[in-house]
């Protein structure tokens, strides 16, 4: 018994690795799905973007970069459609440098599929470095902050900016989160500009937004890989955060199952000693 | 000189902001927007900071043919080709951006180099995460058990179907803990302890069925409950504190008690 | 053609860098050194193409008067920043982190102050007693109020008060620590959580976009 439990403390760790990828692998080859429920916090979000009256401007924030991509990605693509479908108009900006063409990359792919227009429906405006310097500055004029989009564009040239020019023009801001950049968020453009926002984060940052929630400091929360199936899910679009459900279920029960076949040798090992 | 101008820049400009809040108007509030446009500009400049040593470190490597010299020479030259590509995008292709999505730099390094490089580094965590729970997570004591059963319930009931796998993981922990406080209870000579242990194991047993009846009608609801009841009481309080300690940094930093980035 | 030929350089440096699970090799390090450097390249060119180039060339360019001229005083800052690469003038570069520091401070100073701290606070103001559907529906909405409340302070007592830990004092902290051991638990399965999601990424794309098995 002993012996059996000393060699198990022993294992390699690449089989624990095979286990994990075996885990992860098998449901997405066989297209298994879950059925999903959302959670509350994002049935709020969704509710709030289905309250928003039609062209209202939502200005969506990339503060992410590749690291955090498989999580946040999907929820901006469901965000999308379910803003363009909605026939709310997008701006977009980001204060992650390596992540700013990936929030690029998603609007124009579904504004390609939704047949939306540059500068009509949408437009990019890019990055600027100084984050909450940004912010403040946007809520006076955000022609101060970038006088044209990423194409050097002035942005007086773009139909529909010509009316928006602070935070009193927009409806709703957006922040995807995989670090404390929606902090700022709340704390320059809420508490100071009072604006409405909604917050999707990677799920290591998710708890630590709760208390902003229940301060009413922001208006939903889509948290991780489940936020985003969850928004895949009211939105109707299944896409790679619903597929991805059934591999992180599997992946969840094994790693409970480690711990508790861990703390069964602990225990058993201690006992002999 | 060195010193003096540096700390007065340093109040001044956090001075400011902080009059700027409480005095929004002019010419506290325009003063601010200014600072804040140069702040914009300037600030973008740290980001490149370490860049020479970077450069100057792998170069000396390559130099003296250290050990992985190859790789050092290969940071270089993935450096100077990133750069040149995305130069060629500024200079040749219609938008001037090599960030558009039409530029070949976004479409071609970006999407198919650095993505999955970025993307795939962190990945590897997932592994090293199942492998840390295998090893090192104990419940030694009553913390380290709330830790890990606040864990459990949270991973469970966070997933979808997470509810019909917990009524068998909980089952299954019980079990084996009767067993081992049989176990327990045959090695010792009769007396209270013995008895006790006896109990819970018997108590373990016995909540099999109407913990895991729980279990799977409630784990989303629990899940739900311990994130925005005592998982967000905890948070707040921490980041309060962290609050509190980043006010007073901050303070002492505009008034040149902490000078430590002046070295 | 192209994007088959790309995905596959996606598909290599993916499984250039999962190789590593077996062992550390030459393509794992090869990958490795190619992402920094890389990355540092990328630092390079958005600063020209997202400030330099929009705030100051632009500036100089399109803004008229004082306020074209006042951009003097943010590109020489800017210059004296980058005098840290040459050693004999280095120092200079502190009066303009001096001023990014300076800057920092405040934002950071007003931003938590107004942004975080009050209305947290705030927020915690809950009370005891809220009426509710049924009794027991009453009853469940008082005592997480009240777990609120209690929680955050036990927090806060547990952290922040060094004095030892001994009678009301060591109560309080006892049930501090008790909620942070929960909000730690949480922590830990949202991480997983994340690290899970981050290799169902990789895998997919792999599986989906590289292989085609699904």
């Amino acid at each position: 018994m002993r012996e059996f439990f000393e060699k198990l403390g022993k294992i390699d760790r690449r089989i624990i690795y095979l286990i994990v990828a075996i885990g992860v692998i098998t449901p997405i080859l066989f297209k298994a799905r879950l059925p999903i429920k959302p959670l509350p916090e994002v049935r709020q979000a969704f509710d709030y973007i289905e309250s928003l009256p039609e062209s209202s401007a939502v200005l969506i924030s990339i503060d992410y970069d590749a690291s955090s991509m498989p999580e946040l990605q999907p929820m901006l693509y469901a965000l999308l459609r379910h803003v363009f479908r909605k026939n709310l108009r997008v701006i977009m900006l980001g204060h992650w440098p390596l992540g700013v063409p990936l929030g690029q990359i998603a609007l124009e792919d579904v504004a390609k599929e939704m047949g939306k227009k540059y500068g009509v429906d949408y437009c990019f405006l890019g990055y600027r470095p100084g984050i909450a310097a940004v912010m403040l500055n946007l809520g006076k004029e955000i022609r101060s902050v970038f006088a044209s989009d990423y194409k050097y564009t002035p942005l007086d040239s773009l139909p529909m900016m010509r009316n928006i020019h602070n935070y009193n023009d927009i409806a709703l801001l957006i922040g995807l989160e995989a670090g404390s950049v929606g902090d700022f968020w709340v704390q320059f453009a809420q508490a100071r500009f009072n604006q409405k926002i909604i917050l999707g984060s990677t799920a290591v940052i998710t708890p630590d937004i709760y208390p902003y929630l229940q301060a009413g400091q922001i208006v939903g929360l889509i948290g991780g890989l489940r936020g985003a199936a969850d928004y895949e899910t009211l939105v109707n679009t299944p896409g790679p955060a619903s597929i991805g459900m059934y591999s992180q279920t599997v992946v969840h029960i094994l790693v409970v199952a480690l711990i508790i076949l861990g703390n069964v040798g602990y225990f058993v090992l201690r006992r002999r000693k | 000189m060195k010193r003096e101008i540096p700390l007065a820049i340093t109040f001044i400009s956090g001075f400011l902001l902080i009059v700027a809040l409480f005095i929004p108007h002019k010419p506290f509030g325009t003063l601010q927007e200014t600072f804040n446009d140069w702040y914009i500009i300037v600030s973008g400049f740290t980001m490149i900071l370490g860049i020479d040593s970077l450069l100057l470190h792998n170069w000396n490597k390559v130099k003296r043919r250290k050990s992985d010299w190859p790789y050092a020479l290969a940071l270089i030259m993935s450096f100077f080709l990133t750069f040149l590509w995305g130069l060629y995008s500024i200079v040749y292709e219609p938008t001037h951006n090599p960030f558009a999505p039409t530029a070949s730099f976004l479409k071609y390094f970006y999407k198919s180099i650095f993505v999955p490089l970025q993307a795939t580094m962190f990945a590897l965590l997932a592994f090293f995460i199942a492998s840390a729970a295998y090893r090192a997570f104990r419940a030694r004591e009553i913390n380290s058990t709330l830790l890990l059963f606040s864990a459990a319930l949270v991973m469970l009931g966070r997933v979808p179907e997470g509810e019909q796998a917990a009524p068998y993981v909980f089952g299954i922990i019980s079990l084996l803990f009767a067993v081992y406080f049989f176990i327990e209870a045959s090695l010792l000579t009769a007396g209270f302890l013995k008895y006790l242990y006896i109990a819970l194991g018997v108590l373990l047993l016995a909540a099999i069925y109407p913990v895991g009846k729980l279990l799977l009608a409630y784990l989303p609801k629990i899940a739900d409950w311990i994130m925005n009841i005592p998982q967000l009481a905890a948070k707040r309080g921490i980041l309060i504190g962290v609050a509190l300690g980043g006010i007073a940094m901050s303070l002492r930093i505009i008034v040149g008690i902490e000078r430590t980035y002046l070295k | 053609m192209t994007s088959v030929f790309w995905t596959w350089v996606a598909a290599f440096f993916t499984l250039s860098i999962l190789s590593f699970l077996y062992k550390d090799n030459p393509f794992y390090k090869f990958a490795e050194h190619i992402y920094v450097g890389s990355s540092a390249a990328f630092y390079v060119l958005q600063l020209w193409v997202f400030d330099v180039y929009p705030k100051l060339v632009g500036g100089f360019q399109y803004k008229v008067g004082i306020e074209k001229w006042i951009l003097i005083i943010p590109a020489f800052l800017s210059v004296l920043m980058l005098t840290r690469f040459i050693k004999p003038i280095s120092w200079l570069s502190r009066w303009a982190i001096a001023f990014t520091v300076g800057m920092a401070a405040g934002l950071g100073v007003t931003g938590l102050l107004q942004g975080f701290l009050v209305p947290q606070v705030k927020a915690t103001f809950l009370p005891f007693y809220v009426p509710g559907t049924s009794f027991w529906n009453s009853f469940y909405l008082s005592v997480n109020n009240i777990l609120i409340v209690l929680g955050t302070v036990a927090t806060i007592f547990y952290f922040y008060f060094s004095r030892e830990h001994k009678g009301a004092l060591g109560t309080i902290s006892r049930a501090g620590i008790t909620f942070i051991m929960i909000a730690f638990g949480a922590s830990f399965g949202y991480t997983v959580m994340a690290r899970v999601s981050l290799l169902i990424g990789r895998m997919y794309f792999l599986i989906h976009d590289w292989l085609h098995l699904a």
